[in-house]
């Protein structure tokens, strides 16, 4: 059979009718080049990641020059991930799925790959001056001011481009993924330019700045990452099964309650520390509060599954997308409960945050983003990704990596938590007692990164379009028609 | 249009609201705050100037925050006054004039609210700077040898070498080291404010 | 800071106007009505309930 891509396609066909293949030939530009984007940043981010981790239990590891110190080298990896990989595998995904749930054509086709483009070049001028010191010191915002100002026009296209295809949609009803979409669009530039603003300005003081900081960086994981991993398996879990979302009012519940709770959460980053304590109260409301959304989400995805496992044996995607999903519902069970003043008490300052923190963005999130490149990107290159094999290492490198960190530095952390309490136990004796768990830790980072490589080399192989043509069900519609 | 203006501006609505809940109205709150004077006319907390402030700038560059906090917790709620890490609590006043603010949020090592009163040897930190284990036996914070200068022994001292322990030499601490440990040396909240008693 | 009581707060109007007026939206055009046609609406006839749709690259049995 022929590629699909060889035809010519008829225009003007109404909206309604507006094929698959012709939304897909319109995101491959600018959704193929984020995304390829993305991994080159997933790859940079895993080295940092690595020296970040080997230097936790060997520091004298590279230690001679300042570029190469751990306090720089950490908040590389933070960013590089965050806003290199997260960010725009996040936007390729978030485009993709607008035009197809709108049944739309991509919008902006000049401009929104020049944005690829900006974007690149700010994350990679970004942690450039990160390494060189010029980091601004807030966690999750190191990067210069200036950085914002590109980000921020890529974001404002971004929002054009939704806002357009919202607007031309053909399809009456507004689906479930499109509501965290739109949330995620509008959330995250906001958040992001009163991030950096609340943090220069010279009028908010002290440990308002912490509370400006973390509503920010919590908000960041709620309302930019969070929506688009849900809208993801919202619209990934129904389609590879071929059956709809389980109870779909309840997703809507879960939309405004996540929007309604989630951004009041920040400050039980800061449980103990010096703030009023009516504000971290109310942070850890919020926290608790997320119980709604989340019992919501758990049940629709969990269930939609049910008597559906088998397909797990068959579909790179929905494996990716539903070890995601599980991760999401654990994650933010073990943050509601972090939250509470007690259990706090002893986990703040630990290794446990650190298995947290990759619990959400790499088993939940990360795991999405692969979930949805396998689905979304053969389609727009119009070929099989190449190798079965290099897709199964990718999975089980990955996964077995992210539980081996998990479970290590959960279970190390909390003791380190518990001996931290105890005022008997000298510092160096706790320092001691986790190292053997830091190493596990790097051993984890190695496995996750093998998977990286693996998938880093499946897309370098799509792309040069080295697998056989596409001749999935997507195309076959389109090619009898034509 | 109208339709989708709508939604955006409703979507908008949820976080603005915590936003001013978390940021802008504890903000507020702090407006009145100023420096508690003390008998002796002394204000506190003391505004950072000179070497001080360049320190902590090092500290920001150098990335302490990513293990070392700077807060104390009340007393019951963890252990950290019986480790020694202060002589009170910290709160909001302390931290008056952060700009980043260093709260930090993680202990791979211990607090350093108050390690200028805790720790004042510039031997000890300069050494301890260099690297951590000379000090800290065991210890996994990274050497920050290239804050310094290795001088080959000899029996005059160069001004302001510290001599290494194993003999092995001198070393000639950086203006960038000078001023990271007078930043360190700072770290006192011995002081005391009405709001929080010692 | 002026300036920055501005952004903050003419952001604060430009999104704030109202959260019950999208809900109010929604609940007008009907995105909470037929929940079942709106679970569908991801499906067509091209792709329609009860279809498959990703597999290992060589191993799915297209129809
Ligand atoms: C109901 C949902 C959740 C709640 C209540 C929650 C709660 C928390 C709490 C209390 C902390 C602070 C721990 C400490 O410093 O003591 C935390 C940290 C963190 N959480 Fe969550 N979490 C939730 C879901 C998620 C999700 C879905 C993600 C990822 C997408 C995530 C990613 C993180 C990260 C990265 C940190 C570390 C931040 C840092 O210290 O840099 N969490 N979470
Ligand atoms: C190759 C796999 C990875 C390894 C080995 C790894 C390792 C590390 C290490 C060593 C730290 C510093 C921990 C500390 O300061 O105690 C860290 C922090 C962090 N990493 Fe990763 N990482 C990996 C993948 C990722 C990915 C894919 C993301 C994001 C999508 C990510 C996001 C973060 C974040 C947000 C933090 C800060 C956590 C906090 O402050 O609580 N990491 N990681």
């Amino acid at each position: 059979m022929t590629p699909a891509v060889a035809q010519p396609l008829p225009e003007g066909l109404p909206g309604d009718r507006l094929s698959r293949i012709q939304i897909d030939r319109s995101c491959r530009q600018t959704v193929v080049w984020y995304m390829v984007s993305a991994v080159a940043w997933l790859l940079a981010g895993s080295l940092l990641a690595l020296l970040a981790s080997i230097k936790m239990h060997t520091p004298g590891f590279l230690a001679d020059a300042d570029w190469l110190t751990f306090g720089r080298v950490r908040p590389a990896h933070l960013s590089t991930m965050i806003y290199g990989w997260g960010s725009m595998a996040g936007v390729g995904v978030l485009l993709w799925l607008q035009a197809r749930l709108s049944r739309v054509r991509l919008p902006l086709p000049l401009l929104l790959p020049v944005t690829v483009v900006i974007w690149n070049l700010a994350v990679l001028y970004g942690t450039v001056r990160i390494l060189q010191g010029a980091s601004t010191g807030i966690e999750w915002l190191e990067f210069p001011v200036e950085v914002l100002a590109f980000i921020g026009f890529c974001m404002a296209v971004i929002i054009v481009a939704s806002v357009l295809m919202f607007v031309r949609r053909q399809v009456k009803h507004t689906y479930v993924s499109q509501w965290y979409l739109f949330g995620a669009v509008l959330w995250f530039p906001f958040l992001y330019i009163l991030g950096v603003v609340l943090s220069e300005a010279g009028d908010v003081r002290g440990v308002a700045k912490a509370a400006a900081n973390w509503w920010f960086a919590h908000n960041v994981l709620g309302l930019w990452f969070t929506p688009i991993g849900l809208a993801t398996a919202y619209y990934m879990i129904p389609k590879v099964i071929g059956r709809p979302v389980h109870s779909y009012h309840l997703s809507l519940l879960g939309f405004w309650t996540l929007a309604i709770f989630y951004n009041w959460a920040g400050t039980h980053h800061l449980i103990g520390g010096p703030l009023p304590a009516w504000l971290v109260t109310v942070g850890i409301v919020g926290s608790m509060m997320m119980f709604i959304p989340v019992i919501t989400v758990a049940v629709n995805h969990h269930l939609t599954m049910a008597g559906n496992f088998h397909h797990l044996r068959t579909s790179p995607t929905l494996r990716f997308v539903v070890v995601a999903a599980m991760s999401y519902t654990v994650v933010s069970f073990q943050g509601s409960l972090t939250a509470l003043r007690a259990v706090n008490e002893v986990s703040h300052f630990t290794h446990y945050t650190i298995a947290h923190a990759h619990l959400g963005v790499y088993a939940f999130f990360t795991m999405m983003m692969f979930g949805a490149a396998y689905y979304i990107l053969p389609r727009l290159m119009n070929t099989e990704w190449h190798s079965a094999r290099w897709i199964r290492v990718h999975f089980w490198a990955t996964s077995l990596g992210m539980a081996l960190y998990w479970l290590g530095l959960t279970w190390a952390g909390w003791r380190q938590g518990e001996m931290m309490n105890d005022p008997n136990i000298p510092f160096l004796a706790i320092v001691e007692y986790t190292k053997p768990w830091l190493h596990s830790r790097s051993l984890a980072g190695v496995l996750m990164t093998i998977g990286h490589v693996s998938f880093a080399w499946l897309v370098w192989n799509l792309v040069r379009q080295r697998g056989a043509a596409l001749i999935g069900p997507t195309l076959l519609k389109r090619r009898k028609s034509a | 249009m109208n339709r989708s203006l709508t939604i955006a501006l409703g979507i908008m609505l949820t976080v603005v609201l915590s936003m001013a809940g978390l940021v802008l109205i504890p903000n507020w709150q702090f407006r009145e705050m100023q420096q508690h004077k003390d008998d002796d006319g002394n204000l506190w907390p003391v505004q950072l100037e000179g070497a001080e402030a360049l320190g902590r700038a090092e500290y920001v560059s150098l990335g302490c925050v990513y293990c070392h906090t700077q807060q104390v917790r009340p007393p019951n709620y963890g252990a950290d006054l019986d480790r020694g890490w202060g002589f009170r609590r910290t709160v909001p006043r302390d931290y008056l004039f952060d700009k980043p603010h260093l709260l930090g949020t993680m202990r791979t090592g211990p607090d350093l609210a108050n390690i200028g009163a805790r720790q004042p040897s510039r031997d000890w930190h300069m050494l301890h700077l260099y690297d951590p284990v000379i000090t800290s036996p065991g210890s996994t914070m990274p050497p920050h040898r290239f804050l310094f200068e290795k001088v080959a022994p000899s029996d005059r001292a160069p001004e302001r070498a510290i001599r290494l322990p194993d003999d092995s030499g001198w070393i000639l601490p950086s203006a960038r080291a000078e001023s990271l440990f007078a930043y360190l040396r700072s770290l006192d909240k011995s002081y005391e404010l009405p709001e929080a008693p010692q | 800071m002026f300036l920055v009581y501005l952004v903050i707060w003419a952001f604060t109007l430009l999104a704030g106007a109202s959260a019950v007026w999208a809900l109010a939206w929604a609940v007008q055009t009907g995105q909470f009505r037929d929940f079942r046609a709106g679970a569908a609406s991801i499906f067509d006839e091209g792709e329609p309930v009860g279809r498959v749709t990703d597999a290992f690259p060589g191993e799915g049995k297209h129809p």
